[in-house]
């Protein structure tokens, strides 16, 4: 199983008390960005262009606390630039847990294992380390030469310390397939507990603009990569949102569903997208114009199938039909009958 | 909208670093802010009463009551609010820091320059303590 049990429980509790109070938009994962600094310039990525005083900005522990009460997302994402720069990271994750929050802290695994005393093992902890495909593929998009290695050193030394150890992979459009379904296989030999991906987002001001995958170059490539699965690959993710992202159900955006909190504000309206700050939790759900994003419903969502869009509704999918919750109980007691 | 380099209303160029915008009217502002507000770098903000601001723009409310921009003040912590209707001229005059590293050219580079490039990245991070 890719999920404890206790986290299945806690989301499916979650969400159907949400349901039961007839609330139309909740979050459901809290995307928070302590700080935009990085130790490394990925060519595809968008959040770390900005001037040195905004990169040397840092959300203090009592603020990120504070979003995660106001927001109530059971599991807090927190990404970044690189959360373990943050000299204050291990506090912040255990105020989080204290809070009884489930906490995937992602990480491009550089500072890892210096960094592993600081955080004591945890079901409620999970590494999310950056793994954009074999070693070639991985060093030329994290643009240094190494760091595969420096990663998959850093997992072993996580998992021998019984640390719930994910990977997330970002895929663009000159992904091979095979060489993805072999990553698949050589991380889970490694022993991690499931794995994430998803398509790249064109970010407005990401260098990599050309690069990054069109809808139906999206479900073609995912396809390819998750049909016939084998069976030892684990997903840290929803089942209908992979099959989502092959073409198999249609989703409509629930940008509220993975609400952003960096040390500009709550944004608007998406992890992705940049249209204004709001102060509070309250303000970004009752002052942004939801309807107005979306496939379909906005030329910068066009093309957009990423899991902070999209895996929402594949959760909502699962507790609001029924073919969704079937399907998503069969895909977890049978994921290779896809 | 005058400023100091061609302006083409409607798509911006490549990018803004080194031009100044003096509005002459409400849409030139407007149009200005929405540059400044999608610019990766600091703005210098000239207002009416002759005070100026050199920060990052980051937010801005258009749709009820004064219109207003925050920025972070590139020499103090916190956030400052000003109103569209205080601003006289805006200067893209921080650098572009999203301009000119396209993915196509790092991987059209050559290898001594992608090494180079990546070795000057590893520095910096490693000047700071992140590596």
């Amino acid at each position: 199983m890719a999920v404890p049990l206790s986290q299945m429980y806690t989301v499916t509790k979650y969400v159907l008390t949400q349901k039961l109070r007839g609330v139309k938009r909740y979050p459901l994962v809290l995307m928070l960005e302590p700080l935009f600094r990085c130790n490394l310039a990925c060519a595809g990525c968008g959040k770390i262009q900005y001037p040195d005083h905004v990169l040397d900005k840092r959300l203090t522990p009592e603020q990120c606390w504070g979003a995660a009460q106001e927001c109530g997302a059971p599991i807090v994402s927190i990404p970044g630039g690189e959360p373990l720069i943050h000299p204050e990271m291990a506090t912040i994750v255990k105020g989080l847990i204290d809070q009884g929050r489930y906490v995937y802290l992602c990480t491009n695994a550089i500072l890892l294992e210096r960094k592993l005393d600081e955080y004591p093992p945890s079901k409620f902890l999970t590494l999310s380390v950056h793994m954009d495909g074999l070693r070639d593929e991985h060093d030329l998009a994290v643009c240094r030469d190494g760091v595969y290695d420096v990663a998959v050193k850093a997992i072993k030394a996580a998992l021998k310390r019984g640390h719930r150890v994910t990977t997330n992979t970002t895929l663009f459009d000159d992904a091979n397939p095979e060489r993805v379904r072999q990553f698949f296989d050589e991380m889970m030999a490694l022993g991690v507990e499931g794995m994430m991906i998803s398509p790249g987002y064109s970010y407005q001001k990401a260098p990599d603009q050309q690069h990054f995958l069109k809808r139906e170059r999206t479900r073609e490539l995912f396809s390819r990569i998750l049909g016939k699965p084998k069976r030892g690959w684990q997903f840290n993710q929803s089942p209908l949102f992979l099959d989502f992202l092959m073409g198999r159900r249609e989703y409509q955006c629930t940008p509220w569903g993975n609400p952003t909190y960096n040390v500009f504000g709550w944004q608007k309206p998406c992890y992705l997208l940049q249209d204004g700050y709001a102060k509070t939790f309250r303000e970004l759900m009752e002052t942004t114009a939801w309807n107005d994003y979306g496939t379909a419903r906005n030329e910068k969502c066009a093309d957009c199938m990423v899991h902070c869009g999209y895996e929402a509704s594949a959760v909502e999918d699962t507790f609001g039909t029924l073919s969704g919750f079937s399907r998503t109980v069969k895909l977890t007691l049978l994921p290779t009958s896809r | 909208m005058t400023d100091t380099k061609q302006h083409s209303p409607g798509a911006p160029p490549a990018t803004l670093q080194g031009r100044v915008f003096t509005p002459h009217s409400h849409q030139d502002l407007a149009e200005a802010i929405e540059f400044a507000f999608d610019y990766r770098g600091d703005v210098t903000i000239s207002l009416r009463s002759g005070e100026v601001l050199c920060g990052y723009l980051f937010n801005r409310e258009t749709t009820s009551g004064r219109s207003w921009v925050e920025m972070f003040p590139a020499s103090h912590p916190d956030a400052r609010r000003v109103y569209y209707d205080e601003v006289a001229t805006i200067a893209f005059t921080g650098e572009d820091t999203a301009n000119g590293k396209s993915w196509d050219t790092w991987v059209t580079k050559k290898d001594s320059e992608r090494n180079l490039e990546a070795a000057q990245v590893a520095s910096q991070a490693h000047a700071r303590g992140h590596l």
